[in-house]
């Protein structure tokens, strides 16, 4: 009953099924792909295609020939029969979500060839093109409309999920890129790029030993001391004022961040959700911002008793800049029609706040707290230089003062990695809260 | 002034509709960007019948969106009233109207949050209102969306979905909230002609099932031809209403009234109207760059 | 920032730090006037005592040469960032081998804060001065080069096509689509920058100045602070602290000026 097809023959279903009703919006590969899956099946006169009650695997496109269909009781009382030509769909019944029997009697009144499509093939087919849903929907509109049948008798299977969207979950998508990231030249070059910098950094200071090169460290030295058991000048991996001073530090950070994202956020919302309040707060704000931050240590030790609390306030006042300022543009980034479609959808001045202004004003809010983090760090190490003990900075400044220049190196080292690991976890809980906009961008951003 | 409503299928709400008749009463509407008074609305009067399809056919900054703002509530009137079912909107003594779930607005670049998933964007409405909580909200957003043939998108964001399918989702979040008109700013604009001949029979299926007013702007006229009862036209800016055009077609409609000798005949009666007013527009912007 | 202002907004501007200026001056005396210090505010100095020494300072000379010197440090180095940081970010922007090669060591040096290599440079850069301006350098320098990529990158790869559609040369092409295309975010970096630039050169003036007062070197309003810190003379750090705020509020305003210049085409009616 089914049988090879030729090229021309091909092309010719390529047509058809293009001018059918239910496919005329996809593309042309989709076309192609439901082509490829459908068989050829042929039919002598008089032959039933199937009947009522019969399983429904497949959905029939008519080739050549015509066929009787013969809605069964539940169908409307008037125009129980069809007559289908060449280019037209019947067997959706196997496109059914409750039942996948067939509804009909399809009778070949002559030599009749058709298209056969398995209808759960078809539904993956579709899901892979962007216009699936809509296929689906026309297939529900040809069914009420051109055969008459109730509104039930419609109700179609939901393209399969996971497909539908191009849905990637995180990890995935991660491995995908991760993967396409090692076939490329990129990560080799990178470590070209490595490779030159410390390479001549250690020729520069340590084999040439050029001109004020070779005052400084090289990595060699740098390395053997982080990583020796009995550090020549008492800082490496293995003692434990090194992680005391890492601690100290990120200690001071993370009280310095917190403060300010908690003040700052709320500040920042508020400056940008009303105008009154942002008239009256914001020409103060202003005004001090331009004062460098490390302008203030000395009127901060004045102000605050003792070392901890000047060193904190000051990694607190620059991240807050940061967060408030950014929280108050991302505030202001908000398109004006998400208000207004708020409001005709009966929200509430509150009601708004938290469920536009908050979650609009997020992707600025965390762009500017990652910024308030590298922010952070920089006064943190600017104040400890200056007048702290314990921390990196005051490492880096003690370890220049007591001529221990390996240590230098090592605590500047370290802190870009610390600086960067708190960085990235600010960035990681921003993705986290902000799925929506992690898919959006995986997958390019739509129309 | 009777309406060719034709032989209806499928059920409608209650019979006869009641509600949602729009009265727009001798309105002005003057900007005043930097003290240059530009008129963009020039006493405009319009009635527009309840469960009414009305197109407003104009070419681009007329003013025709300054009317569906009036109505929405986002811009003020300089003069003149608009009523809604004899309750007056805004007009002397309340220049600005308030916006609300009574005429909800479908907005041309679409306004679906895109922090909410697709069924807490549909849902918004009636659990913003403290109408219904959110388990029933969401049983009838389903119900809604399902009859919309938009069923599998509910736990999607708006980011993940192609515009077309975003303005449908946008279309059932409005009339999840039973409003008396739907306001709808150009709404098909950015969509290519393929989808949008699908927008269009979408639209009028949701239309036949809920009888809204809809409120419809748009630059299209074979759109504005295909869709309404009654098509109005717009001059340019101050924008006024220059030929009224009743659709005979009958509803319900489907694809085929496109290439139906009627058809022509409508958009041979318009075109020429339309066509001056957009040349106009255009010599108007030349000289003002 | 100090745009012209509709009434009202205007208005509670003038008000809001009316009342902060009011409450500081109270604050500040509250040991003299209420009987009790309020804490923070109390260890302030006085605004009147603040304008006061400010009016003496005014006809100081070496007040002016403070600031004389901080203002050149942050220009040298701030010029330094951008003769430097723009060909570099350019060169990594256009040629992806470049990009793939050298970004990640930049990104992996960004991080560390630019203080935290004042000891290194000083140890390396033979004067005082240039390894403050080096320090300068390289904090303004990772903003400046971050936003040239950004800006190649978000050039409408349509301008590209068009061009060579209209048979464009590469080097056309960079001058005529690259360049304008990038000069925005050259200024919003510029601008960034400069913020930066102060903030270094007043932490390194602070630090370096107070180490080695003996070479001569060092000065500048960080140091200025400093100084009056240690000799007690507080309402003159409030001085300094706020020539450097108008010192720095200027030059930035400078540049945003000159970037609305060079970028004329951003200016919308």
């Amino acid at each position: 009953m089914t049988a090879a097809r030729s090229v021309e023959q091909r092309g010719e279903h390529h047509q058809l099924l293009k001018a059918a009703m239910p496919f005329q919006v996809v593309s042309s590969e989709t076309i192609q792909k439901i082509a490829d899956a459908a068989r050829l099946v042929s039919f002598n006169p008089g032959t039933m295609i199937y009947r009522r009650g019969e399983r429904a695997d497949d959905v029939f496109v008519i080739v050549r020939g015509r066929v009787e269909h013969t809605l069964g009781p539940g169908g409307s009382e008037t125009n129980l029969v069809r007559l289908l030509q060449p280019g037209e769909v019947f067997g959706w019944a196997a496109l059914l979500k409750t039942q996948r029997i067939r509804l009909a009697d399809s009778l070949a009144l002559e030599e009749t060839q058709c298209l056969a499509i398995d209808g759960r093939a078809l539904l993956r087919i579709l899901g892979s093109d962007e216009s699936g849903d809509v296929v689906m929907s026309r297939f529900a509109t040809m069914i009420k409309r051109d055969f008459h049948a109730p509104d039930w008798m419609a109700d179609l299977r939901p393209i399969p999920h996971e497909v539908r969207a191009r849905q990637l979950s995180g990890l995935s998508l991660t491995m995908f890129r991760i993967s396409a990231w090692l076939r490329s030249p990129r990560p080799y070059l990178m470590f070209v790029g490595f490779a030159l910098f410390i390479g001549f950094w250690h020729l520069a200071s340590e084999v040439w030993k050029l001109p004020r090169f070779s005052e400084l460290p090289g990595p060699v030295a740098v390395i053997q001391e982080w990583t020796s058991k009995n550090p020549v000048y008492g800082i490496s991996i293995y003692t434990s004022d090194y992680y005391l001073d890492i601690g100290v530090s990120i200690r001071r950070v993370a009280i310095g961040f917190s403060l300010a994202t908690a003040l700052g956020i709320p500040l920042g919302l508020f400056l940008g959700w009303s105008r009154t309040f942002r008239d009256y707060v914001f020409p103060v704000f202003e005004l001090l911002r331009p004062i460098p931050i490390l302008a203030w240590v000395p009127l901060a030790i004045v102000m605050f008793s003792g070392l901890e609390t000047p060193v904190i306030f000051l990694t607190f006042l620059a991240s807050f800049y940061a967060t408030a300022l950014n929280t108050m543009l991302g505030v202001e980034s908000i398109d004006e029609t998400y208000f207004r479609a708020a409001y005709c959808l009966g929200a509430g001045r509150w009601k708004v706040f938290r469920h536009v202004v908050v979650p609009g004003a997020l992707p600025f809010i965390f762009t500017g707290l990652q910024i308030s983090m590298g922010v952070a760090w920089f006064s943190l190490v600017a104040a400890e230089m200056v007048s702290g003990r314990y921390g990196l900075g005051y490492l880096i400044m003690n370890s220049y003062t007591t001529v221990r220049y390996p240590t230098i190196i090592i605590g500047m080292i370290t802190l870009g990695v610390v600086g960067y690991a708190t960085s990235a976890l600010v960035r990681i809980v921003g993705d986290y809260l902000m799925q929506w906009r992690v898919r959006e961008l995986s997958l390019g951003g739509t129309s | 002034m009777s309406l060719a409503w034709g032989k209806v299928t499928g059920e409608s709400r209650n019979g006869a509709v009641e509600k949602g008749a729009i009265r727009i009463d001798d309105v002005v509407k003057v900007y005043d960007p930097d003290g240059a008074a530009v008129l963009a609305v020039d006493h405009c009067t319009l009635e527009i019948q309840p469960g009414e399809i009305c197109m407003i056919v104009g070419p681009s900054g007329c003013g025709k969106t300054t009317l569906l703002n009036a109505i929405a509530g986002f811009h003020s009137l300089t003069s003149g009233a608009i009523y809604l079912d004899d309750e007056m909107l805004c007009g002397p003594g309340k220049p600005t109207a308030n916006p609300g779930p009574d005429r909800v607005v479908v907005f041309q670049n679409g306004a679906l949050f895109p922090w909410k998933t697709i069924l807490d964007n549909v849902s918004f409405g009636p659990v913003m209102q403290g109408r219904l909580d959110r388990k029933a909200a969401n049983e009838k957003a389903r119900q809604m969306m399902s009859d919309a043939g938009l069923s599998g998108t509910e736990d999607n964001y708006p980011g993940e979905l192609s515009s077309g399918v975003r303005r449908r989702v946008e279309i059932v979040r409005a009339l999840m909230n039973d409003p008396k008109v739907l306001l709808l700013d150009e709404p098909y604009r950015a969509l290519d002609s393929l989808t949008k001949s699908v927008m269009h029979e979408a639209l009028l299926e949701i239309y036949y099932k809920n009888r809204v007013t809809i409120f419809f702007i748009t630059h299209d006229l074979e759109e504005a031809i295909f869709l309404g009862h009654r098509v109005v036209i717009m001059t340019t800016r101050p924008c006024k209403p220059k030929k009224i055009l009743d659709v005979d077609i009958p509803h319900p409609r489907d694809y085929s009234v496109l290439t139906a000798p009627r058809f022509r005949e409508l958009m041979e009666e318009t075109i020429e109207a339309v066509h001056e007013e957009a040349r106009k527009a255009f010599e108007a912007g030349e000289r003002e760059g | 920032m100090i745009r012209a202002a509709r009434g009202p907004t205007l208005r509670r501007g003038i008000v809001s730090i009316a009342v902060f200026l009011v409450l500081w001056e109270i604050g500040s005396n509250s040991k003299a006037w209420l009987g009790f210090t309020i804490p923070l505010v109390g260890a302030i100095p006085a605004p009147s005592d603040v304008v006061v020494v400010w009016a003496s300072l005014l006809h100081d000379g070496g007040y002016w040469q403070s600031c004389f010197l901080s203002v050149l440090r942050v220009l040298a180095g701030f010029f330094a960032a951008m003769i430097i940081g723009i060909p570099f970010g350019l060169a990594l922007a256009i040629n992806r081998t470049a990009y793939a090669t050298w970004f990640p060591t930049f990104e992996v040096l960004r991080p560390i804060p630019p203080l935290a290599w004042v000891p290194a440079s000083i140890i390396f850069w033979p004067t005082q001065e240039l390894s403050i301006t080096f320090v300068t350098f390289l904090g303004a320098f990772f903003t400046i080069v971050l936003n040239v990529i950004g800006g190649a990158r978000s050039i409408d790869v349509r301008y590209f096509q068009a061009a060579r559609s209209m048979g464009s040369s590469s080097f056309d092409i960079f001058r005529r689509i690259i360049l304008p295309g990038v000069l925005p975010s050259i200024a919003v970096g510029a601008a960034v920058g400069m913020g930066i630039t102060w903030n270094v050169v007043v932490a390194a003036e602070m630090i370096s100045g107070g180490a080695s007062q003996a070479t001569g070197a060092g000065g500048g309003l960080g140091f200025f602070i400093w100084n009056s810190y240690v000799g007690g003379s507080y309402p003159q750090i409030v001085v300094g602290m706020i020539s450097i705020g108008i010192a720095g509020y200027l030059s930035s305003e400078l540049l945003r000026k000159l970037g609305q210049r060079i970028t004329p085409w951003l200016r919308t009616h």
